[in-house]
């Protein structure tokens, strides 16, 4: 035996730190679904759960008090590894995509509008340090669109004292049009596992996919069929199938000829349209953007001075309020503007 | 300029590879390596033995073709060791003016070509199949090269296999660019200007000190006071701060001294480095004409990185118009502050030339650290 081989290195990995809530993985399953050209295996996404001033002070044990004044090169890889697995470390250089997303949470205990603002700062490329998308309030507002397009989103904020996340969640909840599409392929898995009794989590997802890979109600009938025979009992595969069809058919994408991930695609192009011209309107006091300069504004955009907008506007706790804008969402048109666009 | 080369079957490309010099994105950074809407700065990374030295013994086959000689000379296996084809095809399109020229041919070997073609504006101003013996000389008035007397031409390859010292098969643009009397505006006399001065440049031989007559022409250039200071001052400039002097010795033999307290002898005592910077400057600089087109192979092997930096602005600088593809492993120089991503390069095993801008469904911008995102993987289905 020779000892020419050394230990593979694995390059083009992906780290997405997120508040460690499901509803950001969910986000950028969507996002990842509906946008294959993103070059991300979804199964190799490395997802790290923390809390904003926490990362920030796991940087200052490595790096010291000044790293976000001085040009650090901060290794989010090589922080986070150090912390979790000390005995395999993992370094930037792997990485091809470092995103973190977080909720703006103003009434968090540690919160540092000079900590949060040194970590915008800092965290501006995805494909070198890591890029930080920071949502207001809350990541679920992406879904904070009452119809489209909801021109009323221009001037939509929360009262600071809007509180805990709950309460805004709950306001998503009841406004947004976009809740029952986006949780569509969840509202199938949760009825083919609890309703029906299929346990295995990948013949579901194989199962899901066919479903949501009909674009016309011509022949659904079959294709749900023939979906289901592979996963559920003979005995309530008429029940089952019945209750599919009659999902699917209410679903707006069926009637547009498009598969629910295309669908959704267009859905998300329009969110990223509304939260460019709500970031221009919170930096620029311009909310209408013409039809062909959404890219150039959207180049002119600075996430550092939006969270300077924000923290002004929500400094006072009774009168403060914070503009409702997804900025993670953004992560697409920086990935390639020409998604957005197609 | 040259606009496309296309190679199939040469060495290590068993499949067509095509380099499209035309192909540009629209990046408003590093303007400089763009001439004319084509791209004159290119540099090429990849792993090791996938055929970036290959790549520039192709392009510079069309000197060999249209002026003989082995220049170049290289006696290794010749047509790709995996393929069944009997000859390697070259394609060469130009743009001179107005005029478009495209020349290819087929090569059985170095010695041997199969066929060869040249397309004037895509008509076509002849084209001889040696192995069948086939020619069509039909329109060689488009390019006011009626008066050539074909028939001369094909007597002389009729005695060439018997005459040893005639190449066995001459090829035709050869002949009759050195035997018709062509006007000066005439394209096949650009084309012809452009070949003559292209040139290939490679490390390897830097490894080996250089034979003593190479030297001997150098240094008799250098007695010439400026030419000496002119050298220093390259040296200088590039990073390697010294001083030379130029000795006479007793037998007539010229020396180069590094000038210390004492004379220290420069060939013997370079570093790697100061001699292929040397290299460089006597192959390019001193000369009376400006090259076309210089394939840099490895160029910055010995260099410091800031040395390679400095290099390629220096080139940049010095020769606006002339195409220079570089090779180098130093990712330090793939950045957008030197270069852009349709300038830079991938060259895969599997025989595959891909800018970064289309080897990732990103969109590439100014502020990315190119480097950091080749490292990490970012271009990985094109390595």
């Amino acid at each position: 035996m020779n000892n020419y081989r050394d230990e593979a290195r694995k390059r083009s990995q992906s780290l997405l730190i997120v508040e460690g809530h499901h509803e950001k993985n969910k986000l950028f399953w969507l996002i990842l679904k509906c946008f294959p050209e993103i070059n991300i295996n979804m199964d190799e996404i490395w997802i790290y759960g923390t809390n904003i001033y926490q990362l920030y002070n796991d940087i200052v044990k490595e790096y010291g008090e000044e790293w976000a004044e001085g040009n650090e090169d901060i290794d989010l890889p090589f922080v986070i590894s150090k912390k979790q697995y000390p005995d395999k470390l993992r370094y930037k250089e792997d990485f091809t995509n470092i995103v973190l997303v977080f909720d703006y949470e103003r009434h968090d205990t540690y919160f540092s509008e000079e900590k949060i603002l040194g970590m915008q700062r800092c965290f501006v490329d995805a494909t070198d340090m890591g890029r930080l998308y920071i949502n207001y309030p809350m990541i679920e507002s992406y879904q904070h669109l009452c119809q489209l397009p909801d021109d009323d989103f221009a001037e939509r904020k929360i009262s600071v004292s809007l509180q805990p996340g709950k309460e805004y969640k709950a306001l998503v909840e009841r406004e947004t049009i976009l809740g029952s599409k986006v949780n569509f392929p969840h509202k199938i898995d949760d009825l083919l596992e609890k309703h029906f009794g299929v346990s295995d989590t990948e013949k579901r997802k194989k199962c899901c996919n066919k479903i949501l890979e009909i674009s016309s109600v011509s022949g659904m009938e079959n294709i749900i069929d023939n979906a289901l025979r592979e996963v559920v009992a003979e005995h309530i595969l008429p029940t089952a199938k019945y209750q599919l069809v009659d999902w699917v058919t209410k679903q707006e994408y069926i009637h547009t000829n498009l598969t629910y991930w295309k669908y959704i695609r267009g859905i998300l192009q329009q969110v990223i349209y509304h939260n460019i011209s709500k970031a221009n309107r919170i930096q620029y006091g311009q909310y209408q953007i013409p039809e062909n300069k959404y890219k150039e504004y959207f180049e002119r955009l600075d996430l550092t001075e939006i969270l300077k907008a924000q923290n002004l506007a929500s400094k006072d706790i009774i009168k403060g309020f914070i503009w409702v804008l997804n900025t993670c969402i953004y992560f697409i048109a920086e990935y390639n503007f020409g998604l957005v666009t197609d | 300029m040259l606009k496309k080369f296309t190679l199939q079957n040469f060495k290590n490309f068993k499949d067509e590879i095509s380099i499209d010099f035309e192909n540009i994105a629209g990046y408003q950074f590093s303007t400089d390596c763009i001439t004319d809407r084509t791209i004159s700065k290119m540099l090429i990374y990849g792993r090791n033995a996938t055929g970036k030295t290959n790549l520039g013994k192709a392009l510079i086959d069309i000197c060999t073709t249209m002026f003989g000689g082995r220049r170049y000379a290289d006696t290794g296996v010749f047509l790709n060791a995996d393929s069944i084809d009997a000859t390697a095809t070259f394609s060469y399109e130009f743009k001179f003016g107005n005029y478009e020229l495209v020349y290819r041919y087929a090569r059985f070997s170095n010695q041997e070509l199969r066929d060869e073609e040249l397309l004037v504006d895509r008509k076509i101003i002849f084209s001889c199949d040696f192995e069948h013996n086939k020619f069509d000389f039909d329109n060689l008035e488009y390019i006011n090269a009626e008066t050539a007397s074909v028939e001369r031409y094909l007597q002389s390859r009729d005695i060439g296999d018997e005459d040893e010292l005639q190449e066995p098969k001459l090829p035709f643009l050869r002949w009759l660019i050195s035997n018709v009397a062509l006007n000066n505006d005439s394209v096949l006399i650009k084309l012809a200007d452009y070949t003559r001065r292209m040139r290939l440049i490679t490390a390897e031989n830097i490894m080996f000190r250089m034979p003593r007559r190479l030297n001997d022409t150098f240094y008799e250039s250098l007695e010439d006071s400026n030419r000496l200071k002119n050298l220093e001052d390259f040296l200088n400039e590039m990073g390697v701060e010294c001083r030379l002097i130029l000795k006479k010795l007793p037998d007539g033999q010229r020396e180069l001294y590094f000038g210390h307290e004492k004379l220290v002898p420069f060939y013997e005592t370079a570093s790697s480095g100061t001699l292929a910077l040397v290299d460089l400057y006597r192959r390019l600089i001193p000369k009376s004409w400006d090259p076309s087109f210089i394939y840099l192979d490895e160029f910055d092997a010995f260099y410091h990185y800031e040395m390679a930096g400095k290099v390629i602005k220096f080139l940049k600088r010095r020769y606006q118009k002339c195409q220079i593809i570089m090779t180098s492993h130093n990712t330090g120089l793939m950045t957008n502050r030197l270069l852009r991503p349709d300038c830079l390069f991938v060259l895969s095993r599997a025989g595959t030339l891909t800018a970064l801008c289309n080897a990732t469904e990103r969109e590439l911008r100014e502020g990315h650290n190119l480097e950091k995102m080749y490292i990490s993987g970012e271009f990985d289905k094109y390595e």
